[in-house]
């Protein structure tokens, strides 16, 4: 019975661990966010639309690490982790317009190439990928050999 | 595996910060990049073209240099037709550093006539292209383009002969005074001489005659040209030939009936 307790005890302590990690972690990067916004802000005149676009990204980005995070050490972190990786591909690619940008500004068709960029950050997210899946692979694999030792 | 996967992850966040560094501080540039475009000026070219200089200033206070700046402008009429192009083409700008340059824009005024001598006489509206293209930081390339419409001022807007007054001379001949009228509703002054010369109704010439014209912009004109024809031609219907010098454009001639 007591045991049982100490067991929920550590259960919940690991779990508040895990919150308190993912709540410091989500602060950490929205303050990052925050602070190179605080560069793109000047653009945001030209570019209609930005801020909303920028926010959501954030907001789901921030919820998979939550979720990442408060799942950590099971399998489904990685999951999460994946989920992240491919989100930022889809998003960038969408919502940059395949890397060429139209807008209007009064009677000004602006054009901005940014398809350099969106090739590095779908290179960096690629690589951020196959993280999560050699993570994921490492992590069954020790699982196995865990199970197959006891 | 592990170490190998750690590696990984700090190559990865070490390239999503250069990455996000390099994007921010490039937009947050664009904010210290200033474009001036100064007053156009015009000038005539020693083969008569009409020169129109406009003075470009680049200022970039931004965090990286500025590439393949280009400016291409292009003016077209009405219906289309290219009347003059422009381009002007600066590969770098230094971080901090300024540039000022001439875009220039030359209009012949005789390929201007061959399109059509409606504009020496009617006012329109010419369209102007421009487009600015950039690379920002030297990696990110921009483009602005942008359509504007330009009045045109005809050099002798709403141009009139008005009916010969033929006064005795001498035995011989007769004075023919012929009333002249415009409005320079050009962007330039015009300085040259307009040739009169008059036929009868048979089509015989009978007299011709000229007159020096000094018209400064938006000046409304009113002048007359003098000249002797002879007593015995039949002179009292029949047509003007008129032909316009200036210092930058020959035309005519443009026919007007009297009588």
């Amino acid at each position: 019975m007591v045991e049982e307790e100490k067991s929920s005890k550590s259960v919940a302590k690991k779990f508040a661990f895990k919150a308190l990690k993912a709540f410091l972690k989500s602060f950490l990067f929205y303050i990052l966010y925050l602070f190179v916004w605080s560069f793109l802000a000047p653009i945001t005149e030209f570019v209609p639309g930005l801020q909303q676009t920028v926010e959501n990204f954030v907001i789901v980005y921030i919820a998979l690490g939550v979720l990442g995070d408060l799942v950590a050490d099971t399998v489904f972190q990685y999951f999460f982790s994946t989920a992240k990786a491919l989100f930022v591909i889809g998003y960038l690619a969408l919502t940059l317009n395949g890397g060429m940008l139209n807008l209007t500004y009064r009677n000004i068709a602006l054009t901005v190439d940014l398809r350099l960029f969106l090739m590095v950050a779908i290179l960096l997210s690629l690589l951020g990928l196959a993280k999560s899946m050699l993570q994921a692979i490492s992590y069954m694999n020790k699982k196995a050999e865990f199970g197959f030792k006891t | 595996m592990d170490v190998s996967i750690r590696m990984i992850g700090i190559a990865s966040t070490f390239f999503w910060i250069i990455l996000l560094a390099f994007f921010a501080s490039a937009a947050y540039s664009v904010k210290d990049l200033h474009l001036g475009v100064g007053e156009p000026l015009l000038s005539v070219a020693s083969n008569g073209d009409l020169l129109v200089s406009i003075s470009i200033n680049i200022e970039n206070g931004g965090y990286y240099d500025l590439g393949e700046f280009n400016l291409t402008t292009k003016v077209a009429d009405v219906n289309g037709s290219m009347l003059a192009e422009g381009s002007t083409f600066i590969p770098t700008v230094k971080r901090g550093g300024k540039v000022a340059t001439f875009h220039n824009l030359t209009f012949n005024f005789n390929d201007l006539l061959e399109k059509g001598s409606y504009y020496i006489f009617n006012d329109a509206n010419f369209s102007l292209a421009a487009i600015i293209s950039m690379k920002i930081a030297e990696a990110i390339p921009v483009k602005a383009s942008s359509n504007f419409s330009v009045p045109w001022g005809a050099p002798f807007y709403n141009f009139e002969l008005g009916e010969p007054t033929f006064e005795p001379f001498n035995r011989t001949h007769l004075e023919v005074v012929v009333p002249l009228s415009f409005e320079n509703h050009a962007f330039f002054d015009v300085y040259g001489e307009i040739r009169l010369r008059m036929y009868n109704s048979e089509g015989l010439l009978v007299g011709r005659g000229e007159t020096v014209i000094e018209a400064p912009q938006g000046f409304l004109y009113n002048g007359f040209i003098v000249f002797h024809v002879q007593t015995a031609e039949n002179i009292r219907e029949g047509f003007f030939e008129v032909y316009f010098s200036t210092s930058l454009f020959e035309y005519g001639p443009l026919v007007i009936t009297y009588g």
